[in-house]
């Protein structure tokens, strides 16, 4: 277990380093000088030069890319052009908003996902498992701000249960999950519907296997069949999904957050890429490139738990 | 028990097993919607003693897993009855069935499939003592003591399946399947997916388990090589019906369907001159499709002595849309399983005579 948590660390430092470097070539790829962009059509020769000069960019690339390096190490990843502010601690003001929508989003779409996954692999072939895989499968097909305005409309507008839009920022806690609550719902729904046909899928294989058989020679139960034995064994690639979606999750939350206005980090980079802020832009990347990568790593963690075979590596 | 105890008390029939069939698809998803059925098991007929190894050899597609998955009712059949110890099992509820299973265990062809990879192998071994309430206190030490018996050291409860190799994976299925001590042992194709020399120790180790607890097999194989040694009789199953039951040296030595003939000069002989020497039995084609069975005998299509008795004359024929001459008897009648003076069964309208093997 512990070589296994060694090499899973290592394997994240490679990552994290990877991660860095494809940013920083991604950024250097947009065509265009960053210093004109940001002093605009009216700048002098001059003082173009002084801030290519104090941003790093008359430097060679390589030089550039070792200090761009041992500065996203120690947490420094440049001003904001806009508000001046230093461009993480912007993502990092933007992260809670996004990270308890997806975080609810996702809490939502196990809930639901994973019992309809189950009961549609053993009522496989019924029309329960017919009418659920259907609703799965529209649910999958709509875009999610679709499903959000819809939402805002039968749900806000018409019912009046949820307010339509904005965060509550300056409310208090109980205002602010009234408020989480549609958008949760919303990019819970869609990931719940593919939750819930992996679970389908990955049930139906355990079941198919020979234990499963011998466990029903041996005369166990139902019941502990498939809770006990079939769910055990299903989780491994359930979780896998989850670790997925997880990502898709954060990748949605961004469309819920621009329909539904509210901050996050989406909004955030949406913003930034605007105006052409591309300090934050990158910094933005970064971060969530990082969560993700840190989700998949707690994920690895979890298979050695739960998944005897992982240990040994073999 | 002994092996002298089992051969004189060993008459008493353990399972019998009466017309039974199962007949699977028939029915489409939607209403009046009909698919294909297919008849996997058609009218079977047999009995295990107490004791006995019953060898049950096909080809795939024969029905052999299918009769299997019957006896131990993990698929309910369409028709027919299986006694066990003179009890019909195949109206009885699921608690009854369940107290009924500790009787009757089941070891798989796949060794890798038939373990629960989560699971440590003392636990599996262990499963079905907790799933019929043996005692606690006493199941750590009767799993150790069980393992030892498949010939595995007690120290290895601890570890997981995917720890071992092929052979002593298929030994863990043993394991468990001997815990409770059962009367009946189904071993679907046990030693099929193991390297001969692992085939070896397992069907030994099989024929030891068998000596000391008296513990009845239906040994399913798709060849005749590997239930030799281990049969006391064998069942040779074709398209879901029983083509053949004898008495294990009798069955080799002279077989009467030329199914079974065929099948038999398929087994390599450990001999070179012998086997350069001998002819071999080709069959015609595939085994037929079970949604569309041939009439009469289902083996007419594929059967070299239906040929032969047709070329010798003296019987009435009839051409087949291939412009192949067959005996009439063998398109248009199915065989009934008959019993001979010696207490075997054929069903053929033709079987083969000692003289004819041959051929």
């Amino acid at each position: 277990m512990v070589s296994y948590l060694a090499r899973t660390l290592v394997q994240l430092a490679i990552t994290l380093v990877g991660i860095v470097t494809v940013v920083f070539f991604l950024m250097r790829a947009i065509p265009g000088d960053p210093a004109l962009y940001m002093l605009g059509d009216f700048a002098t020769e001059a003082s173009v030069e002084a801030l290519r000069a104090r941003l790093g960019l008359d430097l060679p690339v390589y030089q550039q890319y070792l200090l761009f390096m041992q500065r996203a190490l120690t947490g420094d990843l440049g001003q904001s052009v806009v508000t001046g502010q230093p461009a993480l601690r912007e993502i990092l003001s933007a992260l809670p908003w996004s990270l308890s929508l997806a975080v609810t989003g996702l809490m939502i779409a196990v809930a639901l996902g994973v019992p309809l996954g189950i009961l549609s692999a053993i009522r496989q072939g019924t029309w329960v498992d017919v009418t659920i895989m259907l609703v799965a499968l529209i649910g999958i097909s709509f875009p999610v701000f679709w499903v959000g305005l819809v939402a805002i409309l039968l749900l806000s507008h018409q019912a009046g249960l949820f307010p339509a839009l904005g965060a509550a920022t300056g409310g208090g806690f109980f205002t602010q999950i009234h408020h989480l609550m549609l958008p949760a719902l919303v990019l819970g729904l869609s990931v719940a519907a593919y939750i819930a046909r992996l679970t389908r899928s990955a049930m139906l294989e355990v079941l198919g296997q020979d234990y499963i058989r011998v466990a029903r020679a041996m005369g166990v139960r139902e019941n502990r069949i498939f809770f006990r034995l079939a769910l055990r064994n299903a989780f491994i690639p359930i979780l896998a999904v989850i670790g997925v979606t997880f990502a898709w999750a954060l990748g949605n939350a961004i469309l819920v957050e621009v329909v539904f206005s509210r901050p996050g980090l989406g909004s955030t980079v949406l913003k930034a890429i605007l105006a052409r802020d591309y300090q934050l832009v990158q910094a933005g990347v970064l971060v969530l490139a990082t969560g993700i990568v840190l989700v998949n790593l707690t994920l690895d963690i979890l298979y050695g738990v739960i998944d005897p075979r992982m240990r040994t590596g073999s | 028990m002994t092996v002298e105890a089992h051969g004189t008390n060993g008459a008493e029939t353990l399972l019998q097993i009466s017309g039974l069939t199962k007949v699977f698809g028939g029915k489409g998803w939607l209403p009046g919607a009909r698919r294909p059925s297919v008849h996997a098991v058609d009218n079977v007929n047999l009995n295990i003693k107490r004791g006995e190894t019953l060898g049950i050899v096909g080809e795939t597609g024969s029905g052999k897993s299918t009769l299997g998955r019957l006896v131990l009712r993990l698929l309910d059949p369409t028709k027919g009855r299986i006694a066990f110890e003179g009890l019909d099992i195949t109206g009885i509820s699921g608690g009854r069935m369940r107290q009924l299973r500790s009787d009757m265990q089941m070891v798989f062809q796949d060794p890798y499939g038939s373990l629960d990879p989560r699971m440590k192998v003392g636990a599996i071994v262990a499963e079905p003592m907790h799933v019929h309430g043996t005692e606690h206190s006493s199941i750590a030490s009767r799993t150790a003591d069980i393992l030892h018996r498949v010939g595995l050291a007690p120290a290895m409860a601890d570890r997981y399946p995917h720890e071992f190799s092929g052979g002593q994976r298929q030994r863990i299925g043993i394991a468990r399947a001997i815990a409770l001590d059962p009367k009946l042992l189904i071993l679907d194709e046990p030693v099929s997916a193991l390297d001969v020399s692992v085939q070896a120790q397992i069907l030994n180790l099989l024929r030891d388990i068998q000596r000391q607890s008296g513990v009845a097999y239906m040994f399913i194989a798709h060849e005749l090589a590997v239930v030799r040694h281990i049969s006391d009789r064998i069942a040779v199953m074709y398209l879901g019906r029983i083509v053949e039951l004898a008495h294990r040296d009798r069955l080799y030595a002279a077989p009467r369907h030329p199914y079974t003939a065929s099948l038999l000069s398929a087994v390599p002989i450990p001999d070179l001159k012998a086997e350069r020497q001998r002819k071999r039995i080709a069959l015609h084609g595939e085994i037929g499709s079970a949604t569309a069975l041939p009439s009469g005998c289902r083996f007419h299509p594929r059967c070299f002595k239906a040929r032969l008795v047709a070329e010798k004359g003296g019987v009435a024929t009839s051409t087949l849309p291939s412009g192949l001459a067959l005996p009439a008897r063998c398109i248009d009648t199915d065989p009934t399983l008959v019993e001979s003076a010696s207490g075997d069964h054929v069903a053929c309208h033709f079987p083969l005579e000692p003289d004819d093997t041959a051929t």
